[in-house]
């Protein structure tokens, strides 16, 4: 029973820590960052072409910093899944995420693993498509494979995208 | 005191027009590449072209991360629109047209070391045409 405490005690501490930093992932031109910038529809920074709620969680988002740098985040900790919904939900309010940012010389992008409104709150790991996805469809362990526009496209096109195009049977052991 | 009251002021309003984000100056722009997901590929994670990506690229842009075309040379343009589609996160369009070869005509706005792109016409979509299946099997889970 004790044991089963502490692993409760550490799991909510690595989920809920004030002074948990990111993880690198080793990718070439990555850094571990903490950034702070207000909830931005980058479409509508760029072109003043803006629905509300900063697009309802249909548009990409970015963090706008107080110096006017303007941040693409095109990643969360969810396996092949955006933040969109976990930004969307302070739109046009300020926030600090850490993640990685990646100064590709080719285009600069960020990953967000841990999101909160104020320093004194506690970092809440950036979840929310997975929660959305689990309300809406149910749970899955492998969200990717079950999603219907992802079966949709997949089952029209086949795993290559090119129609008739499939991989071989596997062999008979 | 009128002085340093009206240098003040000055000061002040020096300093929120420099607080202001720059309005990026944007370009029009024929862009001729690959559909990509805009993080396997710039990452190098996996390989992360053509048909052998094409299942994980589409898993990517249904989870919302941004579609880029990705030119020969290397260049990645963000897609923040398609013709009359102005939703770009996870739109089914974007998805349907993962890894497809296509030219485009559009609107090129470059802001702090990205190049969004508002494409108006979309000139040539040839489907999937980059073959790498042979070579590198399915990414990332060869299946």
């Amino acid at each position: 029973m004790k044991s089963l405490f502490n692993f409760a005690v550490v799991m909510a501490a690595l989920t809920a820590s004030p002074v948990r930093a990111a993880d690198a992932w080793g990718i070439e031109h990555e850094k571990v960052v903490e950034l702070t910038g207000r909830v931005v529809d980058i479409a509508c920074t760029l072109k003043g072409d803006c629905p509300p709620n900063c697009g309802d969680g249909k548009r990409q988002l970015g963090l706008l910093a107080a110096d006017g740098k303007l941040r693409a985040v095109v990643k969360g900790p969810v396996d092949f899944a955006g933040p969109v919904r976990d930004l969307v939900a302070f739109c046009g309010r300020s926030v600090q995420v850490d993640g990685l940012l990646v100064e590709n010389p080719a285009i600069h992008i960020v990953q967000i693993q841990n999101i909160r409104e104020k320093a004194e709150q506690p970092w809440a790991r950036a979840l929310a498509f997975e929660i959305d996805w689990q309300a809406k469809n149910g749970k899955a362990e492998e969200w990717y494979r079950e999603d219907k526009v992802v079966k949709e496209v997949i089952g029209a096109d086949g795993v290559y995208g090119v129609k008739g195009l499939a991989p071989p049977p596997p062999e008979k052991k | 005191m009128r002085n340093f009251a009206l240098s003040a002021i000055a000061a002040l309003l020096a300093g929120a027009v420099l607080a202001l984000p720059a309005r990026a100056q944007s370009s029009r722009v024929q862009v001729k590449g690959e559909l990509v997901d805009t993080w396997c590929s710039v990452t190098g994670i996996m390989f992360a072209q053509g048909t052998a990506h094409h299942q994980c690229a589409v898993w990517c842009a249904a989870g919302g991360i941004p579609v880029s075309i990705r030119t020969k040379d290397g260049a990645y343009y963000m897609v923040l629109r398609i013709e009359e589609q102005d939703s770009n996160a996870a739109n089914p369009r974007y998805v349907k047209i993962q890894s497809h070869e296509v030219n485009v005509d559009g609107e090129l706005i470059e802001r702090d070391g990205v190049k969004y792109l508002f494409v108006t016409k979309v000139l040539d979509d040839q489907g999937v045409v980059n073959m790498t299946h042979a070579e590198n099997g399915i990414q990332p889970f060869g299946n």
